[in-house]
């Protein structure tokens, strides 16, 4: 009788394992996440303490709102407007009200408390899955008050990390060159400020031409090439000391820099005698080694993350186009075939793709192609625009571009602009003044 | 007679689609080479009419200082090019025996580009494009001693516009007194 | 001069005869074009820029001051002047210099607390998010299984074979309804295998009494980030689209159903 049992039962499950009737679902909407970041809730004693600590009247709801502005920056996400929230900050923080949360069709909910312990900001924070009633996250920070703004962004971090499973790239500032005057007397400074444009700080006073600063993706060192004394050579500036100094001794031009994946070398073009190659110096027992030997022009390098590679710029075929070589110059192999000349080669943090600029029939593009040069896209036409740089996780590129402020492309203004991967989520990042070759850090904290 | 042809034909083209698609390809095809034809033409006349330009190559005074009377201070280059043309070669000469009977004399070559390019490519063409002049300048008994190289690229340009002539006035090479 | 006509009057009727037949051609062509994928634009706001200028003034001004007493080596040009008057130096000099002036400098002023105060963010996780429990909603009805499956013996038996899976429309309606529900994350790598497969048991109405995602293993694997999130997102679709969109008739059928979320097409696209 068992036995039948035990029969009949296998019979029936292998026959619903057969039956089970699977739907595909191979399409959904793009529109970003809806989230509502509710602010920070702060009891009136720690409100007080901030007030007058960091002249801001309620430190809560200035942290969520650097968290809001950076979600929207994202394209991933959409905030929702606060006036529609209905649970107070206190209580949203210790349970959430679900119903409340899912009628104003947020899926995702951000609460928290910030407190004032010892002179330090203390701020817990949650993130809540709100569709299905549950906490997915929750961590408390310490800090000195002045850090508040960098709260926001780690806050921003955490959620983008937990909600799209990639890392965030909001507790990053962006080195760039400031830009002021005519553009034929065009005086140039180095700046730097926190991803979203906040505390923006220069670095240079302009006396001497700048160009092309770029980050260490190990620590808050900078290389970049100055004209100092009508010598155009690359330095090193120490962002915590102020110091700086030349890299290498080299009797010509040097440019281009960039650090190796490991911040221990530098890459860059020594120029003589009307060629250009490419060179590295390592920081620690400033070695120079030679990479390419080649009468043709050889510049942009930068190296794959894993450091095997190097991808650069050269008009070797006759025109601008971008190479692969590995990381002692050997196996050159060019990987832009497409129509146009092809510049500024950047490797992303991901290994995956390689930015670019593409100059074709007067238009200047910002693209994306794989290592081997298959699978290129352009995300964004201008006028005139280049340099992209990549955030950390390999998701976005910050580039600048020139646009004429009258008709006959007199007056003209420099900007930086960020555009992510699907070339859709296109937004100026603000600088007080004009500004061009940006380059983004590495994440601050992790 | 002709109109009348015409006429009919339109009328035909209700009836008869395929035959008409045939002939639509046709005429387009004629249709696109006289187009061809006249943006030819277009642009032949147009390179004529500027004046200052050979091929891309500034041939203006506009912007051309001089280091003595007769001895312009800079040569001119095409796009994406550093070979010295016919006139530069002759302004060279010029700095050259300026340069002989002036023996104390050093100088800066500064090579520039326009702004149609990227920065780093840039900065290694205006390089080029000076060296191109300080060779020549050597051929000419000119010790490298007495010259220097300064690329900057897309940087200093003379003329802010952005439109080919100015960018054939900035695509140069300057020779500059040192001391 | 007749010749002239002729060959006028000639060229003429060839020009209206070529708008004629290639400018219909010509006007049809914007219709080839590919479908308009339908995503929405996100434009610059207004706010993220205008704002900014008063503030910025401000900031100029403060960093003005600042700047002041953190400028680079190269910048303040008297030190450097008395330092080395002599003419272009080689870059070795640039080296000796800047490590001069660092010396003059006794103390070199912070430039930023900020940079520095990165490792004093003391971060501590109040709870692990990382519940395999939590991912399967056994909420409801635990209890009535043993029944049900004494009663699907008896009722399976009797259906025929050939009513297995939805009609064409049936699985149409049930689709529509949950491509809307299903925020895509647009993170997501479109080059990986991830694809979630989710095991629903179904309430007549097409309330969701349990559901199971399958491979729930790889949820919590070190690596799978990007799975975990797909498979959160269509749990969430599914919470969104409660009460399902379901056939008024056979139960049976579909009283346990499966939905294979695969996002590589829309994210390719």
């Amino acid at each position: 009788m068992n036995r039948l049992l035990i029969f009949i039962f296998f019979t029936f499950f292998s026959f619903k394992a057969f039956a089970l009737i699977e739907v595909d679902i191979t399409r959904g909407n793009l529109n970003p996440l809806p989230i509502a970041v509710s602010p920070l809730s702060i009891d009136e004693n720690s409100r007080k303490q901030f007030e007058k600590k960091l002249k801001k009247k309620n430190i809560g709801s200035e942290i969520s709102i650097v968290v809001e502005k950076n979600l929207k920056t994202s394209g991933l996400f959409n905030p929702l407007n606060k006036d529609a929230f209905l649970q107070a900050p206190d209580i949203a923080n210790l349970k959430p009200r679900f119903e409340d949360w899912n009628l104003i069709k947020a899926q995702a909910l951000i609460t928290g408390k910030v407190s004032y312990v010892d002179d330090k900001l203390r701020v817990e924070f949650r993130l809540w899955d709100v569709l299905a009633g549950k906490e997915m996250m929750a961590l408390a920070f310490t800090t000195v008050p002045n850090n508040w703004r960098r709260v926001g962004h780690i806050i921003t971090d955490k959620v983008y990390e937990r909600l799209t499973g990639e890392k965030g790239y909001f507790d990053t500032r962006i080195i760039y060159v400031a830009e002021e005057g005519p553009k034929t007397r065009r005086i140039k400074k180095l700046a730097i400020m926190d991803q979203d444009g906040e505390n923006n700080k220069f670095l240079t006073l302009g006396n001497e031409l700048v160009l092309t600063p770029r980050f260490n993706p190990t620590s808050q060192m900078v290389t970049y090439l100055s004209y100092f004394r009508n010598l155009p050579r690359v330095y090193l500036l120490d962002i915590e000391t102020g110091m700086q100094e030349v890299v290498g001794d080299f009797p010509g031009m040097t440019f281009a820099p960039r650090f190796s994946p490991n911040g221990k070398k530098i890459i860059m073009s020594f120029a003589k005698d009307g060629n250009s190659d490419i060179y590295t110096m390592d920081l620690e027992n400033r070695i120079v080694e030679k990479i390419t030997n080649h009468p043709s022009i050889d510049t942009s390098p930068s190296y794959s993350p894993d450091g095997k590679y190097i991808c650069f710029n050269s008009d070797r075929s006759g025109y601008q186009q971008i190479y692969i070589m590995k990381s002692d110059g050997s196996n050159v192999k060019r990987i832009s075939f497409g129509k146009g000349l092809y510049g500024t080669p950047v490797w992303s943090p991901r290994g995956d793709l390689i930015a670019f600029t593409k100059l074709h029939k007067g238009k200047f593009y910002i693209g994306v192609m794989r290592t081997d040069g298959s699978g290129e896209r352009l995300l964004t036409e201008n006028f005139y625009q280049e340099a992209p740089s990549w955030s950390p996780n390999g998701r976005v590129l910050i580039f600048y571009r020139e646009t004429k402020t009258d008709s006959k492309g007199e007056g003209f203004s420099a900007k930086l602009w960020s555009i992510d991967l699907t070339g859709y989520n296109e937004r100026l990042v603000s600088t007080p003044t004009d500004a061009s070759d940006p380059s983004w850090s590495s994440l601050l904290s992790n | 007679m002709k109109h009348l042809i015409s006429c009919e034909k339109v009328r035909l083209r209700n009836i008869d689609q395929g035959a008409i698609m045939k002939l639509n390809k046709i005429l387009k095809n004629a249709f696109l080479i006289i187009f061809a034809c006249i943006a030819l033409s277009a642009c032949a006349t147009s390179k004529k009419s500027t004046g200052q330009m050979q091929g891309d190559v500034y041939t203006g005074t506009d912007t051309v200082e001089y280091l003595a009377s007769g001895v312009p201070d800079r040569v001119f280059f095409a796009t994406n090019e550093s070979v010295l043309t016919t006139a530069s070669r002759e302004t060279l000469r010029k700095q050259a025996a300026w340069l002989r009977k002036n023996s104390k004399i050093t100088i800066v070559l500064e090579g520039h580009a326009d702004e149609r390019g990227t920065r780093e490519y840039n900065l290694a063409l205006g390089e080029r494009r000076a060296n191109a002049a300080k060779d020549y300048l050597m051929t000419y008994g000119i010790s490298s001693d007495r010259i220097s190289v300064l690329s900057y690229g897309k940087e200093r340009p003379v003329d802010s516009g952005s439109n080919p002539l100015a960018w054939s006035k900035n695509r140069r090479s300057v020779t500059v007194k040192a001391n | 001069m007749n010749r002239n006509i002729i060959i006028s009057s000639a060229l003429h009727v060839a020009l209206i005869m070529i708008t004629a037949v290639s400018l219909p051609f010509l006007a049809k062509k914007p219709i080839d074009l590919p479908p308009i994928v339908s995503i929405e634009l996100i434009q610059i706001t207004d706010k993220t820029n205008i704002p900014f200028a008063p503030k910025a003034k401000k900031t100029i001004e403060k960093i003005k001051e600042k700047e002041k007493k953190l400028v680079s080596e190269q910048a303040p040009p008297k030190k450097v002047k008395k330092i080395k008057p002599d003419a272009v130096p080689m870059p070795k000099d640039d080296v000796k210099k800047v490590e001069k002036i660092k010396e003059d400098k006794q103390n070199p002023e912070k430039i930023d607390d900020e940079v520095k105060q990165v490792s004093e963010f003391e971060k501590d996780e109040l709870f692990d998010p990382n519940n395999i429990a939590a991912l399967i909603d056994k909420s409801k009805e635990e209890t009535a299984d043993t029944v049900k499956k004494t009663d699907k013996v008896t009722q399976d038996q009797q259906k025929s074979v050939s009513t297995t899976g939805l009609s064409l429309s049936e699985e149409d309606a049930l689709k529509a309804q949950i491509f809307g529900c299903w925020s895509i994350p647009l993170g997501l790598p479109y080059n990986e295998n991830l694809l979630v497969r989710i095991k629903l048991q179904l309430k007549p109405d097409g309330t969701v009494v349990q559901s199971e995602i399958l491979d729930h293993a790889r949820m919590n694997k070190p690596g799978q980030g990007f799975y975990k999130v797909l498979a959160e997102s269509a749990l969430r679709a599914i919470k969104l689209c409660q009460p399902l969109r379901v056939p008024t008739t056979g139960y049976e059928r579909w009283k346990e159903l499966q939905l294979n979320f695969d996002a590589r097409e829309m994210l390719e696209g």
